[in-house]
């Protein structure tokens, strides 16, 4: 009997580990893949602690929205997809799947960028990383054997705690980040306005919302547990955005003021890379590319995955890596087509890795009003929540973040028109 | 034939061809073998419905209803909350497609008019559903013509639909309202569980669970031998207690073993403490072994006679075990203190005589495994021996198990082999 109990609270050990840590910590770690560490580095090189105060709000942000995931795939066991679909028929399922291929083919794009970016610092040409990369990520997938492999990725991601020793190592002017956290501050130009909806939609994607949400729906948690899910998301969210929150100050203390317009306009991975000198001394740009590398392999599967399962429950297609591909062709043909786009556009000579890899976060932004107006009409439903519709704060804050970002959006537009005074 | 995207949207003309509003909804009750239309919903927000018998006729070309009598006139009631819904309840939902033992979406609805009532008679669950629904299905049929093909038309009955999930509860979301839409008993039930398997592992967690509460014991059990461990563990995980300890009852203890290890100690203690005490030990024993030996593929479920037995008399004695499919191939011969003596076929019982005694023609030179041997070497034996089953034996040679071949072949099987094995259609 002890022997029988010894072996299942072994095994029970594992067990808690792994519902503890299922969604939550995958989706904070795909944020900070190759758009995070672009936009949050860039940030921090452009306008040094100025932006701080814009990832404190949208923390408050991503863990709201995170709960509101979690409740609606604990409370209905259906992802977000399936419910889009029951709840507004086809059309606007059509419109919302199309926004979602487009924003996640932008995404998957960056996640190449990201390997090509990485590997480039240890001297591999894009041209041979890129489609081996691909070529690896479909087989691992296909094949059967990503679980295992996801792991090893997510403990790769660990090292981006080097960027909080290195924050502190600088000796950043903790005043004025701590003012620059709080104390909001609007640097009245476009390419301000842009990195701020970038810095939005990298941190709460569109894809993240789907992936979550199927997620705690796979995991069956009963809604007596909805409590657990809904810390364990929550947690998520502070713990990545902490890291994220020193990425900003390592690279702000390493870079801000030490580059002319011309320079932080075309940056390079390599540059972002000395924000770890403090603490990895010369090793810096190694463990950044490691890190970099890792997160954006992790993304590059999990996106287009999540894609094809996505679409393929709005539609009712058949879906599942254990089909083949007669079986399944439209979910097979999202993820190639997906990967092959990604591989595709970093392969086009010259383009500049940084700011595709920006401007896709930038798309991410301005679709994710959109797919959050959905997830509040869906979380405002009692037919389908229950009594666990939005209160008052989830509605406020999520409601906040749309008008934000369609506002950022609008005034996007303007400045984007000849003669606009935010121009240059 | 008429399809539900038609008649939505379309307008309600009274009898002196005056506009009444456009239909919202078709109200649908519940009828062997199909659902009939009871009612034109007309206002969606303040529930207000058009009994069906006032309707004259519905003229597609033009997409209107047309009312026998003038607008003053007509009976509108207010709808019953537990009242079927078509476009709300039933179209975009999941269905199982128990013909094709599928899980499918509803693209569109197909009615028919017979004898004055308008049923539901099918799902429309293709691509041209989807057109249809997109205001595309014209234009497709002409490229698809100009290609030189027709658009097929995926329709399946609703004699074999099985809703899941539909009409979701105020109180309960997302429970068991599917049950209100089930008209003649879970059509799932029936399959084969190998198919009911394959049709839950599609579903989500909480639809799944409310498959496997249609299920008898034995069927549940059945289907849950043919799921994947993991999906095997989240069922029973989430299930009242005291009917898992009843589905784990009619389950090989080695599988409910293996279960058992994957769930919190407190549950598996608990599931244990619920079950027969005779069915419970079994599974205590296979705990006890770790997972990639023999003693911990091994099934409790064997056939052991004593050697003074003869053929006519084990074969009655086998009558009364009424032994599982798996373990009845061999029979073990057996000393008071379990020690295996011989073994003993199907075939070498049934051919020889009644009166024969089994030591007799009992094989002595038994071919078994140790508790403590790997799996790949248990179907290592299995295979050189071309052996359906093996027994194992602890140090002084008493019988503990048997493993099967299936069970030793899904322990040595790469994962990804497994995965890509083609699904029994």
């Amino acid at each position: 009997m002890t022997r029988l109990f010894g072996r299942i609270r072994r095994f029970r050990r594992a067990f808690v580990l792994l519902a503890v840590i299922g969604p939550g910590l995958i989706t904070s770690n795909a944020d900070n893949d190759a758009g995070g560490i672009a936009t949050y580095s860039q940030a921090g090189a452009q306008f040094g602690y100025q932006m701080l105060w814009i990832l404190v709000a949208v923390t408050v942000s991503l863990a709201v929205v995170n709960e509101m995931g979690a409740r609606m795939g604990v409370v209905t066991g259906k992802g977000l997809a399936d419910l889009i679909r029951e709840r507004f028929g086809v059309r606007r399922t059509t419109f919302a799947m199309a926004l979602l291929l487009f924003a996640n083919a932008f995404t998957t794009v960056a996640e190449f960028a990201g390997i090509a970016a990485g590997l480039e610092l240890f001297g591999v040409p894009r041209f041979v990383s890129v489609p081996a990369a691909a070529a690896v990520i479909w087989l691992l997938v296909v094949r059967g054997s990503y679980p295992v492999v996801e792991k090893v990725l997510l403990s790769i991601t660990v090292v981006y705690v080097t960027y909080v020793i290195s924050g502190f190592l600088a000796h950043p002017p903790w005043p004025e980040v701590l003012r620059s956290s709080v104390v909001p501050h609007v640097v009245p130009r476009r390419d301000f306005v842009l990195l701020a909806i970038a810095l939005i939609g990298t941190t709460v994607t569109p894809w993240m919302q789907f992936y979550l949400q199927a997620a705690v729906a796979d995991k069956g948690i009963p809604n007596e547990h909805l409590a657990y899910s809904q810390t364990e998301v929550v947690a998520g969210a502070f713990v990545t955005d902490f890291v994220d929150f020193f990425i900003i100050i390592a690279t702000a203390a390493a870079l801000f003021g030490h580059l002319s317009s011309a320079q932080l306009g075309s940056m390079q991975a390599g540059d972002f890379a000395r924000a770890l000198e403090p603490a990895a001394g010369q090793a810096a740009t190694a463990l950044f590319a490691v890190g970099l590398v890792g997160a954006s392999v992790l993304a590059g599967s999990v996106v287009p995955l999540s894609t094809a399962y996505a679409v393929t429950e709005a539609f009712g297609w058949e879906r599942g890596v254990g089909r083949d591909l007669g079986e399944a062709p439209a979910f097979f043909g999202i993820f190639t087509g997906l990967l092959a786009i990604g591989t595709a556009a970093v392969m086009i000579p010259g383009l500049p890795l940084v700011t595709l890899i920006l401007l896709s976060q930038e798309a991410n932004g301005i679709i994710l009003p959109a797919i959050l107006i959905f997830m509040l009409v869906l979380l405002n439903d009692r037919r389908i929540m229950g009594r666990h519709v939005n209160g008052r704060l989830a509605n406020t804050v999520a409601g906040l973040t749309v008008a934000v970002l369609i506002g950022l959006t609008l005034i996007l537009l303007v400045a984007s028109l000849p003669g606009s005074p935010l121009s240059g | 034939m008429l399809f539900l995207t038609e008649i939505l949207r379309a307008e309600v003309i009274d009898v002196r061809q005056r506009r009444s509003g456009a239909v919202q909804d078709l109200a649908v009750r519940a009828q062997e073998p199909y659902p009939v239309v009871t009612g034109l919903v007309v206002s969606r927000r303040r529930n207000l419905v058009i009994p069906w018998s006032q309707v004259r006729t519905f003229a597609a070309a033009t997409r209107e209803v047309v009312l026998r009598i003038p607008l003053e006139e007509v009976e509108r009631h207010e709808a019953d909350p537990n009242e079927i819904w078509l476009a709300r309840d039933v179209m975009d939902k999941q269905v199982v497609d128990t013909d094709g033992r599928r899980v499918v979406r509803v693209n569109d609805l197909q009615l028919v008019e017979s004898g004055g009532v308008l049923l539901l008679v099918g799902a429309d669950i293709g691509l041209r559903g989807l057109l249809r629904r997109l205001g595309l299905e014209g234009l497709a049929k002409r490229v698809a013509r100009m290609l030189g093909r027709e658009l097929p038309m995926v329709l399946v009955s609703w004699e074999v639909v099985d809703p899941l999930g539909a009409a979701p509860d105020l109180v309960h979301p997302a429970s068991d309202d599917a049950v209100r839409l089930r008209i003649s008993g879970r059509r799932i039930a029936k399959l084969h569980p190998a198919d009911i398997a394959d049709i839950v592992e599609e579903l989500g967690a909480k639809e799944r669970q409310t498959v496997f509460d249609t299920l008898t014991e034995e069927v549940a059990a059945d289907t849950l031998e043919e799921m994947e461990l993991s999906d095997q563990v989240s069922v029973i995980e989430h299930m009242d207690a005291e009917r898992a300890s009843d589905i784990l009852e009619d389950m090989p203890p080695d599988e409910v073993a293996d279960i058992l290890t994957e769930l919190p100690a407190d549950r598996a203690e608990r599931l244990l403490s619920l079950m027969e005490k005779e069915e419970a030990k079994d599974v205590k024993e296979l705990l006890a072994y770790e997972e990639d030996t023999a003693g911990g593929l091994m099934t409790t479920e064997y056939v052991a006679v004593g050697e003074h037995l003869t053929a006519q008399q084990c074969i009655e004695e086998l009558r009364r075990l009424e032994p599982d499919a798996e373990s009845i191939y061999y029979v073990f011969v057996v000393d008071q203190d379990e020690h295996l003596r011989g073994v003993l076929s199907l075939r070498d019982l049934i051919v020889a005589a009644p009166s024969t005694p089994i030591a007799s023609i009992m094989i002595r030179d038994i071919i078994s495994v140790r508790l403590e041997d790997g799996a790949h070497e248990v179907a290592a034996v299995l295979s050189k021996y071309n052996l359906l089953a093996v027994p194992v034996v602890d140090d002084e040679f008493r019988i503990q198990g048997l493993v099967t071949v299936d069970d030793a072949l899904d322990a040595v099987l790469p994962d990804s082999v497994k995965r890509k094995l083609p699904r029994a259609r």
